[in-house]
């Protein structure tokens, strides 16, 4: 059973849509990727799930085995996190964890916990207003799980970071994924190849890709040649996109990248024949294309 | 759901006192107050000194009463008092809302009721006890001074002019819930104020109900120990307004959307 569930969730502005019947299913114990490029709706759409924003259409339903008041089972991080930069970071947890209704000392334990695992021990008594940037995306994902919510929600967790800050965040990341359940949007794949289980791809409100990492991996990686020559290739490639094990070719000059239905049967043709030969052969490579030709293909 | 009203309390408190709004307001008020009675006192001697009066002019200003000198301190603090308190709550709300520190407190299972009303109470508090130590002062000089004022009229004076305080305060927190410009708050409830109190100044007849006809009647109370006509109708319609704000506020906070539209 999922954990979150919508169906033909929308929500427009003014007419326009910026979600458009986007119907998600969040699994469980996985750790879940809404991505898409800036403006896809990736933050309304997690802004609904949390309760921020009403849908204009469209039902949201929460397991039926967590009763109540949804916002007290989901924990969230906010694209640009803003604090109370007159709290401490030990302070700002503890009340968050007070305001979901933990007690006074289980908010004192979770708040020790939550600290440790995020790594701000030692600034745990500075006010947040002296933070670094990571220091308060690590804050943030503390006070998301401080009252130990059945689902994650982190909005860009890694965009707005250095590359050290997204290195920490994203191991920090695969540490949670083993105690609850994530849903994170970004518009970076390697991300979300990196940490997700689940991936539903965005653009322009809808969703377009859905799946498991593996499957999609799987479906969307292809069989493809990497071909160079001296000679130009026009007019052997026209006679090449005729024959039926084929898929899609995109010449570059004098480089050629071929995806075909099959290997074998590709290669073995392709070697065969004789023009290929007489272009003078620089290279002739056999790869795989990646999720990333995929994602920049659907993006464009 | 008291525990967390407690917690959004304490939450408010605790800014005020860092940011030091439960020392300068209090401060404030009580220059306000005492500055009154002083001036009340040495008016004759100041005018003397720096007026500016011809040779040999004679000057014979009968001292204020007492009544008049509260009545005269009332007037500063709806004056610079209220610019003060109005310009130290406009973002109670508003102020969270164009920051986004709101949005992390509202995702959490956080009851709008006890968001706002939290807020209303830690504002009503911080004001009154600023108003009450500042017009304690004032009390305390024009006794010192000037003469005595019945206990019972200060008592009651000062009790009706608190609730013309809360009437203002109340809007403030209504105008910062609902708008993000902070401005807006501020000239909506200063302007409210400003205009209530002229038409109740200008057409009493029909301003009888008005909240903005409370700080005479307080200041009737000082003089003769009596309120005028229509006390107790202005008196019932500044709760019922006091409350209808509330609940249209909290109501109108409900259906509101906390984010914004981002992209």
């Amino acid at each position: 059973m999922s954990l979150i569930e919508t169906a033909r969730l929308t929500k427009k502005y003014n007419g326009n849509a910026a979600v458009d019947t986007v119907s998600l299913s969040i699994r469980e114990g996985v750790c879940t990727a809404l991505l898409g490029p800036n403006g896809a709706g990736k933050t309304t759409t997690l802004n609904m799930l949390t309760g921020l924003i009403k849908p204009t259409e469209g039902e949201i339903d929460f397991n039926k085995n967590y009763a109540g008041d949804r916002r007290k089972h989901i924990g969230y991080l906010p694209q640009y996190p803003k604090f109370y930069g007159w709290m401490t970071g030990e302070e700002y947890v503890s009340f968050s964890a007070e305001l979901a209704g933990l007690s006074k000392k289980k908010a004192k334990e979770s708040t020790n916990k939550m600290l440790s695992l995020v790594g701000l021990e030692e600034d745990r008594r500075k006010k947040v207003s002296g933070y670094s940037g990571g220091m308060k995306q690590r804050l943030g994902i503390a006070q998301a799980l401080v009252h130990e919510p059945k689902l994650v929600i982190l909005d860009e967790p890694v965009s707005a970071l250095d590359p050290i800050g997204r290195r920490e965040i994203l191991e920090l990341m695969k540490t949670l994924k083993q105690h609850t359940s994530i849903l994170f949007s970004t518009h970076v794949l390697h991300d979300a190849e990196e940490v997700s289980d689940d991936i539903f791809i965005m653009k322009k409100g809808k969703i377009i890709i859905e799946g498991g990492l593996s499957e999609l991996q799987q479906k969307y990686q292809q069989p493809a040649f990497f071909i160079e020559t001296e000679k130009a290739m026009d007019n052997w490639l026209s006679s090449i996109n005729e024959k039926s094990w084929v898929r899609q070719s995109k010449l570059d000059k004098k480089k050629l990248t071929l995806t075909v239905e099959e290997v074998d049967t590709a290669r073995d043709a392709l070697l065969k024949d004789p023009m290929l030969h007489k272009l003078k052969l620089l290279k002739f490579e056999v790869a795989k294309t990646s999720l990333e030709d995929l994602f920049m293909k659907v993006m464009r | 759901m008291m525990k967390q009203w407690g917690v959004l309390f304490k939450k408010e408190w605790t800014e005020s006192v860092r940011n030091f709004k439960w020392l300068w307001l209090p401060v404030v008020f009580i220059l306000l107050g005492v500055m009154q009675p002083l001036t009340s006192y040495y008016f004759a001697d100041i005018i003397e000194n720096f007026g500016g009066l011809p040779e040999g002019a004679v000057l014979d200003i009968p001292p204020p009463s007492g009544a008049e000198v509260l009545a005269g301190t009332l007037g500063q603090f709806s004056q610079i008092g209220f610019l003060v308190l109005v310009l130290a709550f406009m973002g109670t709300v508003a102020g969270e809302k164009s920051h986004g520190t709101h949005l992390m407190v509202l995702v959490k299972p956080v009851s709008y009721f006890n968001y706002l009303t939290a807020k209303w109470v830690h504002i009503l508090l911080i004001s009154l006890s600023s108003f009450v130590v500042g017009f304690a002062g004032a009390v305390y000089y024009t006794a010192l001074l000037i003469e005595t004022v019945p206990v019972n009229n200060v008592l009651s004076g000062g009790a009706v002019y608190a609730l013309w305080i809360t009437f203002i305060m109340t809007l403030v927190l209504c105008l910062s819930a609902l708008f993000r410009s902070t401005a807006i708050v501020a000239f909506g409830s200063l302007g409210t104020a400003l205009l209530m109190s002229v038409l109740s100044m200008y057409t009493p007849d029909l301003m009888k109900w008005s909240p903005g006809m409370l700080s005479s009647h307080s200041q009737m109370l000082f003089y003769s120990g009596d309120t005028g006509d229509g006390f107790w109708v202005s008196l019932a319609m500044t709760i019922v307004l006091i409350t209808g704000i509330m609940t249209l506020t909290i109501y109108m906070f409900n259906k509101k959307e906390v984010a914004g539209h981002t992209e």
